[in-house]
């Protein structure tokens, strides 16, 4: 496959007077893990909202392996194959795990309303335990969602990103709000993605991006600054003089 | 713990079926029967209107002032299509016709309030469907060719059941109470079902259902469609016990007061509706002669304060936290 998983093509997009992404071209391979790193207000967020159709771009355009999907609705990419978690937690805090991984994996399927209980042996129901498992989520598949930890409903995030078989997985701040012995449980579930899965994730804690990341993209005031791989990113004068301060 | 919750379920049923001839033997054989009619078989009957109000509150997070309407309109489908109401609207129609034609009726009313509803939410959603069920109660009670309006229509006997007579205490209350067992098992199959996953799932966040392909808006509207039918199965059956229905009956006192059940009951829970319900009624009932006459509502509203005061989530929060207390004591 030598056609990009995503490839952006001088992306834009301006919220009235404020240019939040200027320009910016870059091209994330297959199976690639990309960290775009940078500090608040870099555009990560928005960049990344580009890619998923929150916020389309206002000029450029944005390819899925070829196709162009610079116009599509959010739930149209989603199902074409880019799956994404939220920044902050959008789960069913009501529900437990399974039954909102059960809703996550049904939402992509025809039939998806219905006033009959799942049968034993349901298929969108096993597939919900994989993700459970898949994510270290099976112990708690019967919990109740508000009784999670956060680093659990990050697992959970994850996982129910992971249910349309996504080619493409986004994941905005996964680090966000968790706690220190948290981050490597988190660093380990993302080591243990699956190499066919092409991960863009947004990041501004180096910790978390640097050892998830085969290549990292630095943006400063919406503008792509460094693209290097990770060994190259913690020496860069540029990236140095924006995380430690200095004249920028 | 599972197998604990059925074994009491099965236990309070069977308390409930034997009440006929439970109580006989601890009071006068008068008293029981106007406890079985006049207190369980009211009670129950207000239950299912109420249990329609707590389906939607509990699991859509939708409350809905137009039950009580939705309820009446089951009724007066019935009352205008029976034959031998007075006076006769339409009659000709025997009521294992009449009973269908007012449940789908009120199910039709129930997803019409859905769809005028659909995008609104809490406050808003509040005054949207306490002006629908005000606008029908006004249309029914002035209008006179079709609901002989201020009067309403009497005598709504009911069928007899496998050759029983309905005006038979023990008959309605067993009647009613299997309607509302059955209406209750329904709602719990129906909450793990696909479609109940998904309404809880807009209680709580809508916007991600959408974002994983359901339409809230079907979802939804549906969810008003259930509450509709469960309504109109409350207002077949007080219809019949009133033997008729009249515009009072749903208006915004009788929408008050399913309200005020749903609250002191509980809105966690179906069952919290049954259990405000019964308390509800037995202030209704008693509280003029504990009271004054004059000023029974006092007192009901009293109770009513208390309830929501010392437990927000009503008498099931009550029943929760001292169980968890004699958890705790006996540790």
């Amino acid at each position: 496959m030598t056609e990009p998983a995503i490839r952006l093509r001088s992306v834009s997009r301006r919220f009235g007077a404020l240019q939040a992404v200027r320009d910016i071209n870059f091209d994330v391979m297959h199976g690639e893990r990309r960290a775009v790193l940078g500090p608040n207000g870099a555009g990560k967020t928005t960049l990344f909202n580009t890619i998923c159709g929150d916020f389309p771009p206002t000029s450029g355009s944005i390819a899925f392996f070829g196709a162009d999907i610079t116009g599509l609705k959010p739930h149209q990419r989603t199902r074409l194959g880019i799956g994404r978690t939220y920044q902050t937690s959008l789960l069913f805090n009501g529900l437990t795990v399974l039954e909102n991984l059960f809703i996550a994996v049904r939402g992509l399927r025809p039939n998806r309303f219905s006033f009959l209980r799942p049968r034993r042996g349901d298929e969108a129901v096993a597939k919900a335990r994989n993700l459970a498992q898949r994510m270290r989520l099976d112990h708690l598949v019967d919990a109740e969602v508000v009784n999670l930890s956060h680093g659990q409903r990050r697992q959970l995030e994850i996982a129910m990103a992971l249910a349309g078989d996504p080619r493409v997985l986004m994941l905005d701040e996964p680090a966000a709000g968790l706690s220190p012995g948290d981050r490597p449980e988190l660093l380990r579930l993302l080591h243990d993605l699956p190499r066919t899965l092409t991960l863009i994730l947004i990041e501004h804690d180096m910790d978390i991006a640097l050892p998830a990341a085969d290549i990292v993209t630095v943006m400063k005031d919406g503008e792509v600054i460094v693209e290097a791989p990770p060994d190259r990113i913690e020496g860069d004068p540029v990236v140095q003089s924006i995380y430690l301060g200095g004249g920028h | 713990m599972h197998s604990r919750t059925v074994t009491w379920s099965l236990l309070s049923a069977l308390l409930l079926l034997a009440l006929p001839w439970l109580l006989p033997q601890v009071m006068p054989a008068g008293q029981a029967q106007f406890w079985i009619a006049n207190i369980l078989g009211r009670a129950i009957v207000f239950g299912i209107i109420a249990m329609s109000l707590t389906f939607l509150a509990t699991y859509g997070g939708f409350i809905s002032l137009a039950q009580m309407m939705v309820a009446g309109v089951a009724g007066y489908t019935l009352a205008v299509f029976a034959e031998g109401a007075v006076p006769r609207i339409v009659g000709g129609l025997g009521y294992g016709a009449a009973i269908p034609l007012g449940l789908l009726a009120a199910t039709a009313m129930g997803l019409l309030v859905g769809a005028i509803s659909m995008r609104t939410r809490d406050i808003y959603l509040l005054m949207i469907t306490l002006a629908l069920a005000m606008g029908v109660f006004r249309f029914i009670e002035t209008n006179i060719a079709w609901f002989n309006g201020y009067e309403g229509i009497r005598n709504v006997v009911g069928p007899s059941v496998l050759g029983m007579d309905f005006r038979n205490t023990f008959v309605f209350y067993h009647v009613a109470l299997g309607t509302a067992a059955l209406l209750y098992i329904g709602i719990i199959y129906l909450v793990r079902t696909p479609f109940g996953l998904v309404l809880q799932g807009i209680r709580d966040n809508p916007r991600r259902v959408a974002a994983l392909g359901y339409s809230v808006a079907l979802h939804r509207t549906a969810a008003f469609g259930v509450a509709g039918f469960i309504a109109g199965c409350g207002g077949v059956l007080s219809t019949i016990y009133n033997i008729g229905i009249s515009p009072g009956t749903i208006g915004l006192g009788g929408t008050v007061n399913v309200l005020i059940m749903s609250v002191i009951g509980g809105l966690g829970h179906p069952i919290g509706a049954f259990i405000g319900s019964l308390i509800f009624t037995v202030f209704d009932t008693f509280a003029a002669t504990i009271y004054d006459r004059d000023r029974f509502n006092t007192l009901i509203g009293l109770v009513f304060l208390a309830i929501v005061l010392v437990s927000p989530d009503g008498a099931i929060g009550i029943g929760v936290r001292l169980r968890r207390l004699l958890a705790a004591s006996r540790r």
